[in-house]
């Protein structure tokens, strides 16, 4: 195990300006957040046909970029695959920041966001039948157990990473089916209404995690001028390229069988109707069929940068499919009755960009990867660069803005 | 224990709106602006949708009111985290706006769109009568003295007029019934007890072909309509 790993000095220009316009980023989404308090929630996109909007989408994103970069670190400390040690403490990290990210995501959107403690009363005050409150447990349990995994981590015990860590990919597996379960289990929603949604969102994570793994892991060290071996990015590519076609496979399992009744009205709606771009632009062209054919192809499977696009856009791509879960799922007009409802309640519902919801969802990207930042120059997280022959330590420079997406 | 449901005559209403305005005055229901029209976002404890069926001059639109449907499975109750929806033991879910957190799950979940989220800080009036019966006495005035924004909403079958006729020994479904049934003005609501046989209600589900809305949901809703 003769790795050893060192902070950042994070004392360059580079490191100050990104952390200035991190934090700037972040008081302008807590000060949205707080004129949405103040004022009330209309002043975001979401209404009562749509109550879920950016907050939730980002939530659940985040949760498995989490989950998935959590589940990645173990391939290290579970299964021994010795090439990914020098990446493993970042993405334990990583995925630490994430979920604390996501624990703010919801509480923003709540509507009382000082009552959030109550999610956290387990079977007291909390009706434990509630996938909600089922996830409570989850997330703060994923919380505790990313630290302490961190913690052993760092206190190099090995014994106690190893169980810590199977622990921490079963816990990971169980938050991301948790997540899945909150929109499967909705039987009025046929858009979310699917025994294969735990399933589909925990490969989801994978996919998402292990894409934005790559991109934090080359942009950290391109920063910092380490050395990155180039065939441990390849190696994940082609792990990466497997879940994609497992998770397209999911997908389109998913949408066929919707495609039958008694929920074919709302999935044909959501295949052609007005978010149909989302569904086939972002999810289905950046996140599935780009990257597929970027990673399978000879030439650029082989290049860093061909990689990298692959990686940017899956990362995208996942974004848009959890925003054409969320918001159709909603949108879609409740059959109340038998026959065409007239006026208002027969009518899709519409989900406005607003800026104030546009400049809080930005927040939570930017107090993520601010996290992260402050987390690259105050932990041990990444190896320590080999004395070069020009002599000594090369100037670390500032971690780059890899948390942000 | 009685078991509040109630029964919409579809032969009878005429889709007049008396019963969301009555339901407005009688829960102090905001009445929503425009904007808020436009933007979905108006509450309504009580709707009225319109729904039609075949072409021009065969055609038929059904008009359905519909308060919160109170349900017996209610999804509502099954997915909320605080416990700030529950059923009460005389089958009224009831909203709890101590203990909503305004996570929406509720309007996610409900099958009938019965439920609003109030996004605004509304006027800022005591609830028009504070000398009404508490939900449970330890916690205070029911169930929140003003209204509050960032909490969902919903139809209460306007329980505190029950409890408080309970209290005064008066007939639940022919003395005293919810504000909508009292306001329709041909009479195609009726409000009772649907395990006492010798009540209204039961006795018209009896006579008549009813329905319940979205069956196949097995949310077994307390609302009935008498077909046409």
């Amino acid at each position: 195990m003769g790795l050893t790993f060192s902070k950042i000095e994070g004392k360059s220009k580079e490191f100050y300006t990104l952390f200035i316009l991190l934090s700037i980023f972040s008081l302008i989404g807590f000060i949205c957040f707080m004129v949405s308090y103040i004022s009330g929630h209309h002043v975001l996109g979401s209404s009562s046909i749509i109550p879920w909007g950016m907050p939730i989408t980002i939530t659940i994103y985040f949760i498995g970029l989490s989950a998935g970069s959590l589940i990645l670190s173990s391939l290290t400390y579970v299964f021994g695959k010795e090439e990914y040690r020098p990446i493993a403490r970042l993405a334990v990290f990583l995925a630490i920041v994430l979920i604390f990210g996501a624990m703010i995501g919801i509480a923003l959107d709540l509507g009382r966001p000082e009552k959030s403690w109550r999610l956290f009363m387990f079977f007291v005050l909390n009706n434990m039948r509630s996938m909600f409150a089922v996830n409570g447990i989850l997330y703060g349990g994923y919380f505790l157990i990313g630290v302490v995994y961190l913690g052993a981590i760092f206190a190099e015990n090995y014994k106690f990473i190893k169980l810590m860590g199977k622990i921490a990919i079963g816990w990971a597996a169980l938050v991301h089916m948790g997540t899945g379960a909150i929109f499967g289990f909705i039987a009025t929603r046929p858009i979310f209404f699917s025994p294969i949604k735990p399933f589909e969102f925990l490969t989801a994570a994978m996919v998402s995690g292990l894409a934005l793994l790559m991109i934090a892991v080359v942009a950290v060290f391109k920063f910092t001028k380490r050395d990155l071996k180039q065939e441990l990015i390849f190696s994940l590519s082609r792990l990466l390229r497997i879940l994609i076609v497992v998770l397209a496979v999911m997908v389109l399992v998913d949408k066929l069988t919707h495609l039958y009744s008694p929920h074919r009205e709302a999935t044909v709606w959501l295949l052609t109707g007005p978010y149909s771009w989302i569904f086939w632009l972002l999810q289905v062209g950046f996140a599935y069929i780009l990257p597929l054919i970027i990673l399978f192809h000879p030439k650029y499977s082989k290049n860093l940068k061909g990689v990298m696009v692959a990686a940017f856009l899956v990362v995208i791509g996942i974004f848009g499919e959890r925003f054409s879960l969320v918001v159709p799922g909603t949108a879609y007009p409740l059959p109340l009755y038998p026959g065409k409802i007239e006026g208002i309640w027969g009518m899709a519902g519409s989900f406005p960009i607003t800026p104030i919801e546009t400049f809080m969802s930005l927040g939570i990207f930017t107090l993520a990867g601010l996290l992260f930042l402050v987390g690259l120059k105050n932990l041990e997280l990444l190896p320590v660069i080999p004395p070069s022959p020009q002599g000594g330590e090369a100037k670390s420079e500032g971690g780059p803005d890899a948390g942000r997406k | 224990m009685p078991r509040w449901g109630m029964v919409i005559d579809l032969d009878k209403c005429v889709g007049c709106q008396a019963c969301t305005t009555a339901c407005k005055a009688e829960n102090n229901v905001p009445h929503g602006s425009p904007e808020e029209q436009r933007s979905r976002r108006d509450i309504f404890w009580n709707k009225v949708i319109a729904a039609t069926t075949g072409k021009y001059p065969r055609v038929n639109t059904e008009l359905i009111s519909m308060p919160c449907m109170q349900c017996e499975h209610a999804p509502c109750v099954t997915v909320c985290p605080a416990k700030a929806t529950y059923r009460r033991e005389d089958g009224i879910v009831v909203q709890d706006f101590r203990r909503c957190l305004g996570c929406k799950y509720c309007i996610v979940a409900c099958p009938y769109g019965a439920r609003s989220f109030n996004s605004i800080e509304q006027e800022e009036k005591p609830y028009h009568r504070p000398d009404l019966p508490p939900d449970r006495n330890v916690w205070g005035q029911w169930p929140f003295p003003t209204r509050t924004h960032g909490v969902v909403e919903k139809c209460t079958f306007c329980f505190h007029r029950i409890d408080q006729a309970l209290k005064e020994g008066k007939k639940v479904g022919t003395e005293v019934v919810p504000a909508c049934v009292e306001d329709c003005p041909s009479g195609a609501r009726k409000f009772g007890d649907l395990d006492d046989t010798r009540s209204e209600v039961s006795s018209l589900l009896s006579s008549r072909g009813w329905i319940r809305l979205r069956e196949e949901l097995d949310t077994k809703p307390k609302v009935y309509y008498l077909l046409k």
